[in-house]
C-alpha cells in the first residue's frame, strides 16, 4: 500500500486517533444489526444499522418481540430451534433468518446471538448481531437448488435403471405392465396411473380403435371408461403430441363432463397422458393420475385445485419409459406370441394323436372337445351332421362350474334351428366364420329364444369360431371354439389353429363314417346270406354259431350252411371268403348260391369243389376262398368231405377228438388243378360229433394255427358233451376272447341214436 | 410419566421439567427416531412417513418397559402422537398432558391452524437454509457417540443437529398431518397447556383441541412462546401437577 506520505508523519499516533472511536457510534453505526431483547423476545435495543436495513424506525422496533419481525418460517424456526438453544446452551451462531423489511422484502441474516444470565442462571437479557447475508444465501439456495436437481436427476436415472432392469426380467405383457405402472407412479409421486394398450376395433364398422387397460392402479373404472369415452377419436392426436398433461379446469369440465367428474370423484387434479411406442408404432398410453393427497396422509402442498405442473425433466422420463414400455411390451408380445405358437403346435400334435388313435366318432370328439378347452379357448363345440340331421355329440366348458351351461347347449340348444348362427353359416356355406366381438345384439340374432339367450349371456363370451368340418367335399359337421372375455380374443393364428383341428376331424370324422357304412353293408348282407339256422334234420342234433369281428369294421366272408338232401342224406359246407368287407360278403353270397345250385345235381364234396375250380372266371368271383364239403348220411354215418385249402374238420367220439386228415385242395379262385379234387371218407359213429369251424375260431388267441388247433381238441375234449349248443357255447368261451380279430363261422353236428 | 420431546430439539428439552416429577413417579424420556441420540439406522422413511409410526414407538416403548397407567407428556406434535398412541393402546394410559398442540397447522376453510400451505414452504426453505452446513459424517459424530461429549462440543447448536432430510421429512410430517378427527376418541383425563403469543399453536387451535376432546382441561400459561417447559418451567410443572391431583 503506498500510504506512508498520505498517513503523515506520525502513523503511529493518527491510527490511534482513529481507533478513539465513540463507543455509541461504533454500536449503532456498526456494519452488523445490534438487538437486545427480554427474555421473552422484546426488544430493548436496537441499533440503527438494524433499523437502516430494515426501514424500520428505532420507535417501531422496540417493545416488538423479534420474533414477530421474522418470516413465518423464521419464526417456527426461532420457536423451535433458536430459543430452545439459547436456553440449553446460551448461545446460537450462524442461524439463517429473514427478517422481514418495513415494505415486506426480506433480509436474509445470519443471527448469532448469546443469553445473559444472572447469578441464578435466570436469563434476563438476549443479545443478538444479524448479518445480512443476501448473496451468500442467494449462493446457498442456487446451491441447495443445483444439488436438488442434482438429486432428482439422479432418482430419475435411478428410476429409469430398475425399470430397465425389471423390464429385461419382465417376460408377460402383464408383467411389463406392472413395472410401468408401479414405477412410473412412484416416480411422480401420482394418485394412480393405467397403462393401456390400443386394440384394433373389434368391431369392423368402427374406425376407432379401441384401448384396453393392462394395469391399473388406483384410478377408478369410472375414470377409464370415460378416458376410452373421452379418446375416442382424439385418441390418436393425443399419441402425437407426446407426454399431455390435462388438467381439471373449467375448460375440460366444459368439454369432457364425464372425465372431470370422474377425476373430481378420484381426487384428481390433473392426468398425464404419455404415449406407448416403440419403432414409431404407437401401442398405447400410460396414464398417471395426479393430485389429491401425497403419500401418507399427508396435506398437499399445493392448494386445492392447482393443477400440478409437471417439470420438462418430468415429461421427458415419461417420454423415455413410454419408449421403454413400448419396446418392452413388443417384445413381451412376441415372446407371448411365441409361447402361444409352441402351445398351438403342441395342441395339434396333441390332437393329431388322439385322432389317430380314434375308434369311435363320438368319444374322439369327446376327447378332442376335452383337448380343445384345456388351452386353446374356453368353450368347445362340435357339431356333425347324420342321417338324422345335425347332432352335438360334445359341447365342453374349461371351468367345470359352467360345464352345466355347455350340457345345455348340447341337449337343448342346436344350432340348425337358428340359420344365423355361425355355426349353421359355417356348414352352409363351407367357410370359417370368426366373430371377433360377441355382443348383445349378436346373442340376441344367434339364439333361438330366451332361455338359450340366457345361456348364451351367462357364458360371457368375446368372440367365437366356427370353422366347418369338410371332407371330399361334403360338409360333415362344425367345430365351434369361443373365448369368454377373460381371454385373450382370438387371433388369426388361432383361427389357423382351428382350421387345422376341423380338417384332420374331418378327415376322421369322414373315414369313420365310411367305415360305419361298410360295416353295416357287410353286416346286412351277410346277415341276409346266411340261413338263419339250420332246418331240423332227423337223427341229427346241429348248432351254428356265428360270430363277427370286434375290432374296426371289418367283415369277414365266413359262411356256414347245411341243407337236407334226398333221402337222409345232408349236405354241410363250412367256408370263408378272403377279405374282410362288402366284398368278401357279396363273394360269400355268390359262392353259397352257386353252392345250392350245384346241389340239384347231388354231386359228391370233391365234386363240387372242382365244378367251383372251374367256373370261379365264368361267376367273375373276385376273391379267393378256402371251404370245407361234406355229405352225411345221417341213417348210415356215411361221411365224405373235400376241403379246399380249409382247416380240418374236428371229430369228437365218446370223449377223444381228433381232426380227420382231409387232404386239403388248392383254394377256390386259384388257377384250376389238372388232378381232381380228394375226398375223405369215413363213417360219424352213433353219437359221434363233427365240428366244422372257420380260422378265426382257432387263430383268436395265437397266431400259430398248430397250436390254435391243439387247443381246439382240448378244448373240445373237456367240454365232456356232445350236445352240440353246449359244446358251441364252451368252444366259444374257451377260445375266444372278448376282441375278436376275424369273423368265426362254427357248426357242430351230432349223430343221434 | 412419559415426557415426548416435539419437532425441533430432543429429549433435554424436558430438563428443567422432567426432574421435579422423578420424586413421585417413574419418569421416561427417550429422543424420537431420527432426533437427538436415536440410532440414525432406525429411521425408516416408510413407517415415519406419519405420525401412527412414531405413536407405534410410543406403545413399544410403554410396553418394553412395562408401564401401566401412563401420563403422556407431549410436547407440540408429540402431543398429537400421544392421541394416536392412545388409539394403538388404549389400555396403557392414564392421562394425557398435551403442551402446545395443533391437530392440523394449515387453515382448512373455517379451521384456523395458523398457517397457509406457502407459510409451510417458507418453513421448509428456513429449515434447509439451517442445514446447508450439515453433513452424513457429523451425524455419525454426534449421533454415534453419545458418550464422548467432548466431540460434539466442538459443534455449534448442537442439540438441535440432525440429517437434514430426516428433519425435513420430520417438518413435512409435523406440519402436513390432520388430526382432527382423532381428537373426540380421547378418552382419558387431558390437560391441554396453551402459551401466549404461540405462532406454532395459537390460542384458537388450543380452544379447538380442548372443544373436540371430551372433558378435558384447558390451562393459558402466562408462558410466551411455544416452548413453555424452558421459557417458563416452574409454571408449566405447577400446571400439570394441579391437573394430576386435580
Amino acid at each position: 500500500m503506498d500510504s506512508t506520505e498520505a498517513v503523515g508523519k506520525d502513523p503511529r499516533a493518527q491510527l490511534d486517533r482513529l481507533l478513539e472511536e465513540d463507543p455509541a457510534d461504533l454500536y449503532e453505526n456498526a456494519p452488523c444489526g445490534y438487538l437486545s431483547t427480554l427474555p421473552d423476545g422484546r426488544i430493548v435495543k436496537v441499533n440503527a444499522t438494524f433499523c437502516a436495513w430494515t426501514g424500520r424506525p428505532v420507535d417501531e422496533v422496540i417493545g416488538v418481540r423479534f420474533q414477530e419481525l421474522l418470516s413465518v418460517g423464521g419464526k417456527v424456526f426461532h420457536e423451535t430451534h433458536v430459543r430452545p438453544l439459547l436456553r440449553m446452551q446460551g448461545a446460537v451462531r450462524e442461524i439463517a433468518l429473514d427478517v422481514v423489511r418495513v415494505d415486506g422484502s426480506l433480509l436474509p441474516c445470519l443471527v448469532n446471538a448469546v443469553e445473559v444470565r444472572d447469578e441464578a442462571g435466570t436469563p434476563v437479557l438476549i443479545r443478538a448481531t444479524l448479518f445480512e447475508a443476501t448473496a451468500r444465501r442467494r449462493y446457498e439456495r442456487e446451491l441447495l437448488a443445483a444439488q436438488r436437481a442434482a438429486e432428482e436427476s439422479e432418482a430419475r436415472s435411478r428410476t429409469l435403471q430398475r425399470v430397465v432392469s425389471d423390464l429385461a426380467a419382465a417376460m408377460s405383457v402383464e408383467d411389463v405392465a406392472r413395472v410401468i405402472v408401479e414405477h412410473s407412479r412412484v416416480a411422480l409421486k401420482a394418485r394412480g396411473a393405467a397403462l393401456m394398450r390400443v386394440e384394433a376395433s373389434p368391431d369392423r364398422r368402427q374406425e376407432v380403435p379401441g384401448l384396453r387397460a393392462l394395469r391399473v392402479e388406483g384410478l377408478s373404472g369410472g375414470l377409464l371408461a370415460a378416458l376410452q369415452e373421452a379418446a375416442s377419436g382424439q385418441l390418436v392426436l393425443e399419441l402425437q403430441r407426446g407426454v399431455r398433461s390435462v388438467p381439471l379446469d373449467a375448460r375440460l369440465r366444459s368439454v369432457q363432463p364425464a372425465l372431470a367428474g370422474a377425476m373430481r370423484a378420484g381426487g384428481l387434479s390433473a392426468l398425464v397422458i404419455v404415449p406407448v411406442s416403440a419403432d414409431s408404432r404407437r401401442l398405447g398410453v400410460l396414464v398417471l393420475g395426479l393430485g389429491g393427497e401425497s403419500p401418507g396422509g399427508l396435506i398437499d402442498l399445493d392448494e386445492p385445485d392447482t393443477p400440478r405442473v409437471v417439470a420438462p425433466a418430468e415429461v421427458e422420463l415419461l417420454w423415455t419409459l413410454g419408449r421403454q414400455a413400448g419396446q418392452a411390451l413388443e417384445r413381451a408380445r412376441l415372446h407371448e406370441e411365441t409361447a402361444r405358437q409352441a402351445e398351438r403346435a403342441a395342441f395339434l400334435l396333441e390332437a393329431a394323436r388322439l385322432l389317430a388313435e380314434a375308434s369311435d366318432v363320438t368319444e374322439t370328439v369327446e376327447r378332442l372337445a376335452e383337448l380343445a378347452v384345456a388351452g386353446l379357448a374356453d368353450l368347445c363345440v362340435i357339431d356333425l351332421v347324420t342321417e338324422a340331421g345335425m347332432t352335438r355329440p360334445a359341447a365342453r366348458h374349461r371351468d367345470p362350474a359352467r360345464q352345466h351351461l355347455a350340457d345345455q347347449l348340447r341337449d337343448r340348444h342346436l344350432p340348425q334351428r337358428q340359420v344365423t348362427h355361425p355355426s349353421a353359416r359355417a356348414v352352409r356355406e363351407g367357410r370359417t366364420q370368426w366373430v371377433r366381438s360377441v355382443d348383445e345384439e349378436f346373442l340376441a340374432a344367434v339364439t333361438s329364444d330366451e332361455r338359450h339367450l340366457e345361456v348364451a349371456r351367462a357364458l360371457e363370451l368375446a368372440c367365437l369360431i366356427s370353422v366347418p368340418l369338410v371332407a371330399d367335399g361334403r360338409r360333415l359337421g362344425v367345430v365351434t371354439l369361443a373365448a369368454d372375455r377373460w381371454r385373450r380374443p382370438f387371433t388369426a393364428a388361432d383361427v389357423e389353429v382351428a382350421e387345422q383341428l376341423a380338417l384332420q376331424l374331418a378327415l376322421v370324422v369322414a373315414k369313420a363314417q365310411r367305415y360305419e357304412l361298410d360295416r353295416r353293408t357287410s353286416h346286412t348282407l351277410q346277415a341276409n346270406l346266411l340261413p338263419p339256422s339250420p332246418p331240423a334234420v332227423a337223427g341229427l342234433s346241429t348248432a351254428v354259431r356265428y360270430l363277427t369281428a370286434t375290432q374296426g369294421v371289418e367283415v369277414g366272408g365266413d359262411f356256414y350252411d347245411l341243407v337236407p338232401l334226398h333221402g337222409e342224406q345232408v349236405a354241410v359246407a363250412v367256408g370263408d371268403v378272403v377279405g374282410h368287407d362288402i366284398t368278401a360278403a357279396a363273394t360269400m353270397g355268390q359262392l353259397t348260391s352257386v353252392y345250392r345250385a350245384l346241389l340239384v345235381d347231388g354231386p359228391s364234396p370233391s365234386a363240387i369243389i372242382d365244378r367251383l375250380q372251374a367256373s370261379w372266371s365264368l361267376l367273375g368271383l373276385q376273391r379267393m376262398a378256402t371251404a370245407l364239403f361234406c355229405t352225411l348220411d345221417a341213417g348210415t354215418g356215411q361221411l365224405r368231405i373235400a376241403s379246399a385249402g380249409h382247416l380240418p374238420p374236428l371229430l369228437l367220439v365218446e370223449g377223444r377228438a381228433e381232426f380227420l386228415p382231409v387232404r386239403p385242395h388248392r383254394m377256390l379262385g386259384t388257377p384250376p388243378s389238372p388232378a381232381p379234387a380228394a375226398e375223405w371218407a369215413g363213417v360219424l359213429p352213433m353219437g359221434g360229433t363233427l365240428v366244422l369251424f372257420t380260422d378265426g375260431l382257432v387263430e383268436s388267441r395265437s397266431a400259430d394255427i398248430d397250436l390254435g388247433l391243439g387247443h381246439l381238441r382240448s378244448a373240445a375234449v373237456a367240454a365232456g358233451t356232445s350236445d352240440p349248443d353246449a359244446l358251441c357255447d364252451h368252444l366259444l368261451a374257451e377260445l375266444t376272447g372278448r376282441h375278436r380279430a376275424d369273423d368265426i363261422a362254427l357248426l357242430a353236428l351230432t349223430r343221434l341214436g | 410419566m412419559v415426557f415426548a420431546h416435539g419437532f425441533g430439539c430432543d429429549q433435554r428439552m424436558w430438563r428443567f421439567v422432567a426432574p421435579d416429577f422423578e420424586v413421585d413417579h417413574r419418569v421416561v424420556l427417550f429422543d424420537h427416531v431420527g432426533s437427538g441420540h436415536s440410532e440414525p439406522s432406525a429411521y425408516d422413511p416408510v413407517k415415519y412417513g406419519s405420525l401412527h409410526g412414531y405413536a407405534s414407538d410410543v406403545v413399544e416403548i410403554c410396553r418394553d418397559l412395562g408401564l401401566s397407567d401412563v401420563v403422556f407428556v407431549g410436547h407440540s406434535v408429540s402431543a398429537m402422537m400421544g392421541v394416536l398412541a392412545l388409539q394403538q393402546a388404549p389400555e396403557l394410559f392414564g392421562a394425557l398432558v398435551m403442551v402446545g398442540p395443533n391437530p392440523r397447522y394449515v387453515d382448512d376453510g373455517d379451521y384456523v391452524g395458523g398457517f397457509t400451505r406457502s407459510d409451510i414452504v417458507g418453513l421448509l426453505e428456513a429449515l434447509d437454509s439451517n442445514h446447508l452446513g450439515w453433513s452424513r459424517q457429523m451425524a455419525s459424530v454426534i449421533m454415534g457417540n453419545p458418550d464422548r461429549p467432548e466431540l460434539t462440543e466442538e459443534l455449534t447448536n448442537s442439540f438441535c443437529r440432525t440429517d437434514p432430510d430426516i428433519a425435513r421429512q420430520f417438518a413435512r410430517v409435523t406440519f402436513l398431518s390432520d388430526n382432527r378427527g382423532d381428537l373426540p376418541g380421547v378418552k382419558v383425563p387431558t390437560l391441554i397447556l396453551q402459551c401466549s403469543d404461540d405462532v406454532i399453536a395459537p390460542d384458537v387451535v388450543g380452544t379447538y383441541v380442548h372443544g373436540q376432546i371430551p372433558g378435558s382441561v384447558l390451562t393459558r400459561l402466562d408462558a410466551v412462546g411455544h416452548c413453555p417447559h424452558l421459557s417458563a418451567p416452574e409454571e408449566t410443572t405447577a400446571a400439570i401437577r394441579a391437573f394430576l391431583s386435580g
